[in-house]
């Protein structure tokens, strides 16, 4: 019992820490710039699709797709952003979620057209025997998944805490006038953060490539996950963006295991639903108030 | 305006909506089938743009919708032999409660947050539609039995386009004619500027819910109508690529009128039958034709032919608003005002924001007739009682009376009733309205159930209608905008948003009106036009006024008697020139050195 209940957390927690970068990456990017790309799962999607390039069509070594794919994502995110939102800039928000909507399609057609297939797989990083840890068998990818995901996710926050870059966000994020007059580029902090955002993305596929395979659905399951974990977090909490992925991902698993697998689906949904019923703030809502 | 004839231009996408259907009664079987699933889309272009066009918000839940509608229609046929026309009926019903579960989730946000609400019920009902095999065969589908209405089988091309287009312009005809009268204007309001929508009883939530109800109806019932037509219903065909590529609908065609969402859904269902031999290519087309459309050409097509038109056609320039003669300022008048009772009373008010007191023991008196000045350096607190009297903020202790009645408790819509209107400092007229429209919002008559009553009676040109129009004219000629009534506000300077906001205020005859620092942003001589405005006004309707100012000149000039603030409380009160000579005002306005 305790260990099919160990199973069953491990994989959630699995799934969880992919949930928690995608977040991540939705945060980092609507913290700097107050909005919410949606294109960010077509860029996962990416992330994925080139990890399978590079491992199966290319057989170069996997640490290539680590090495290579999450740069290459975030310049790909940076340029869109440079072409497609900067013209935006003095639009609405209305208007900017569109374009990222069908920045999103954009890119997902852009895969479907070259790969007409519904599932492209990608194999796993290891090939040893599993652990079993008090019972509960633990495979290397699921091992290196969560450690991956977690450290990737704990040294961005790193990056966001300290050090120009974050800091240059935090002060768009807070006041983008006084962030400009203090000599912070908009163009370039934006430009950065869709980078960043981006990179996100890309090593969230990686990572995910391998677990789920590559395919069209990818794209949107990444951004509804991400987004229910965002908001769970308080959406511009990087430290909630974990708790929350992590959360989604366990309460995922456990009500696929003991309900049944349609609800695991729906778990999201209910998630989404208490959070915004009764914390519209999220579990970890930064410290907005003023202090007189 | 008094013109008795009904709305004909309401007519116009019913009739082309019937004017397709008629030419496709003359093709082949295929282009029969074709024309009626872009009649469909035309439908769901036209609900959208009552959701995403007037009321901003991004749906991707119109594919769930839209297989909510069919499922229950093919389910209550199938499994509880309804008569078609009556699962017309249940697919409305349901699909109208769906959108009421997306707007009571969603609308406490806008912007993205809305969007993925919508997102997440989208898949979670495909889901749900997947999952219960038992009701809904799955992903495998079901079959749809041909409808029957009173006994005809609707079974050919032909007898499908006929019920079709039949059924789509009715229902096109409804929503336009909502979106054309009050409840597409009060929506546009609400969405546009929802501080100034609520302070006219115009409830944004309560408009933006509405929208969902309405857009979901129209589309679910496009859902029941498709379903026969495409014989097998399976969830996928309502899938989230759907639902995006319907949302393309009103941001290609067009979002601020009916004719956009007719365009974008009956053209954009159309094309790719058009490029069959590109078909694969046709999703990236549109995904690159909605972002070309958003960087280049906001607003979508029929915004384009506007301008191109409005360019075309120059306007008569804008005269410049006349000023009709002032009375002489009834400076001697009896301070009171007739009857000599007060009309508003400030008793102790009290404010806190955490540590600071923002006012203090305020209390301050406005007789019938008066018109008083509040004033104050920045920081005194003024801005706080304004709201308090406006009520978009709560006391925590005081008494605010007007006429007798206690305003605490009342919400700024229920103040209008009791003829209270106010101004805002950074103008708040709605842009995308014609200012005629703008006034007939201050006339306060805005619940929801009522705007979408009131578009049926704008449709026939009933009295209230016109009632409201008269009203509105009148006040606009008041305030010297007579001649720029069907322009739209957002067109005028920003002298004439002030004048068209204080039209807005006066035209339901209030008793008070509270104005928010009526000359910011004004230059000297447009402050000068305005202060005899209001003289004017005031000497006419006999409407009290309290003016929050920073601008000492021009409240001295208007007002015959002044309150000044500092540090939250009342520091003195009297006849202007007495004031600001005082020595407390002094020390408040230039420190300590002034005074000694």
């Amino acid at each position: 019992m305790l260990t099919e209940l160990g199973f069953v957390v491990l994989a959630g927690i699995k799934f969880g820490a992919l949930y928690a970068l995608a977040a991540l990456g939705l945060v980092v990017v609507h913290k700097a710039t107050k909005t919410v790309n949606f294109a960010h799962g077509a860029f996962a999607m990416l992330g994925a699709f080139a990890s399978f390039l590079i491992v199966v069509n290319w057989h170069w070594p996997y640490w290539a797709a680590y090495l290579l794919i999450p740069w290459a994502i975030g310049l790909i995110a940076a340029a869109m952003e440079s072409v497609i939102l900067r013209p935006l800039r003095q639009a609405d928000m209305f208007t900017v979620v569109i374009a990222t909507v069908f920045l999103g399609i954009a890119i997902s057609e852009g895969f479907r057209l070259t790969y007409n297939t519904e599932l492209l797989a990608v194999p796993s990083l290891f090939a040893g025997p599993p652990f079993i840890v008090a019972g509960v068998l633990i495979t290397r990818d699921t091992l290196w998944v969560i450690a991956g995901a977690l450290a990737a996710a704990l040294a961005c926050i790193a990056l966001f805490s300290y050090g120009r870059f974050g800091r240059g966000m935090r002060a768009m994020a807070a006041n983008i006038r006084g962030a400009q007059l203090c000599g912070y580029s908009i163009d370039r902090v934006y430009m950065l953060a869709w980078f960043l955002g981006g990179g996100l993305a890309g090593l969230t596929g990686v990572l995910i490539a391998p677990v789920t395979g590559v395919s069209i659905d990818l794209s949107i399951a990444i951004i509804t996950a991400g987004f229910v974990a965002g908001v769970i977090g308080g959406f511009d909490s990087p430290k909630g963006a974990i708790v929350g992925g992590l959360l989604l991902g366990i309460a995922e698993s456990v009500s696929a295991a003991y309900v049944s697998s349609a609800m695991k689906n729906c778990v999201s949904f209910l998630l989404l639903f208490l959070v915004l019923m009764w914390r519209p703030q999220g579990m970890f809502p930064e410290r907005s108030g003023r202090s007189v | 305006m008094s013109d008795r004839r009904p709305d004909l231009a309401a007519l116009g996408p019913a009739l082309l909506i019937i004017l397709c259907a008629a030419v496709g009664l003359r093709l082949d079987s295929y282009p029969q089938y074709v024309i009626a699933v872009a009649i469909i889309s035309m439908l769901v272009g036209t609900a959208l743009v009552v959701l995403v066009g007037l009321a901003r918000c991004i749906t991707l839940a119109s594919g769930s919708i839209m297989a909510i509608g069919a499922y229950v229609s093919t389910l209550a046929v199938a499994q509880l032999r309804v008569p078609y026309l009556g699962t017309l009926a249940l697919a409305i019903l349901a699909g109208g409660a769906g959108g009421w579960v997306i707007a009571f989730l969603g609308t406490r946000f806008r912007g993205h947050n809305l969007a993925m609400v919508t997102l997440v019920f989208q898949s979670v009902s495909i889901i749900l539609i997947r999952e219960s095999r038992w009701l809904t065969g799955g992903a495998e589908g079901i079959h749809v039995p041909a409808p029957e209405i009173f006994g005809l089988a609707i079974a050919t091309d032909r007898a499908f386009l006929i019920m079709i287009g039949i059924a789509v312009a009715v229902m096109t005809l409804i929503v336009t004619i909502l979106v054309r009268g009050p409840f597409g204007k009060n929506l546009q309001a609400a969405s546009g500027n929802e501080i100034a929508a609520e302070a006219f009883g115009v409830s944004v939530r309560g408009y933006l819910t509405a929208a969902f109800v309405v857009s979901s109806i129209a589309i679910a019932f496009a859902g029941a109508l498709l379903a026969p037509r495409v014989r097998i219903l399976d969830p996928d065909s309502f899938g989230v690529l759907e639902s995006i590529f319907m949302l393309a609908y009103p941001i290609v065609g067009g979002m601020h009128a009916v004719w956009g969402g007719l365009i974008g859904g009956g053209g954009l269902r159309i094309l790719p039958e058009l490029l069959r031999p590109v078909a694969d290519y046709q999703e990236l087309f549109f995904a690159t034709l909605v972002i070309f459309v958003v960087m280049f050409f906001p607003g979508g097509l029929t915004e384009l032919i506007r301008r191109v038109v409005a360019s075309k056609v120059k306007p008569t320039p804008p005269a410049l608003a006349p000023v009709p003669a002032v009375p002489a300022a009834p400076t001697d008048r009896d301070e009171t005002g007739p009857g000599g009772h007060e009309l508003l009373l400030v008793e102790s008010v009290d404010k806190h924001f955490d540590a600071l007191h923002a006012v203090n023991d305020a209390s301050l008196r406005v007789p019938a007739r008066a018109i008083h000045g509040l004033i104050g350096p920045n920081g005194a607190g003024k801005t706080s009682l304004f709201n308090i009297l406006s009520g978009f903020l709560a006391a925590d202790a005081g008494r605010v009376t007007f006429a007798g009645t206690s305003l605490l408790e009342l919400r700024p819509r229920d103040r209008i009733r009791l003829g209270i209107t106010r101004t805002f400092q950074n103008v708040a007229v709605f842009g995308q309205l014609s200012c005629l429209d703008n006034v007939i919002i201050g006339l306060g008559r805005n619940a929801v159930l009522h705007a979408m009553g009131a578009s049926f009676d704008h449709f026939a040109r009933g009295a209230a209608t016109r009632g409201a129009q008269r009203a509105a004219l009148a006040a606009l000629e008041s305030v010297g905008l007579a001649a720029q009534a069907y322009s739209r506000a957002g067109s005028l300077s920003l002298g004439d948003q002030r004048r068209l906001e204080l039209a807005r205020a006066i035209v339901y005859h209030p008793r008070l009106i509270l104005l928010d620092e009526p000359v910011s942003g004004l230059a000297e001589s447009e402050t000068e036009d305005l202060r005899e405005l209001l003289l004017r006004i005031n000497a006419e309707r006999g409407i009290a006024m309290l003016v929050v100012e920073h601008n000492i000149p021009f409240v001295s000039r208007l007002c015959r008697s002044l309150s000044v603030m500092g540090g939250g409380r009342i520091v003195a009160e009297g006849k202007p020139a007495d004031v600001i000579s005082l020595p407390v005002v002094q020390q408040l306005y230039f420190g300590e050195q002034a005074t000694s």
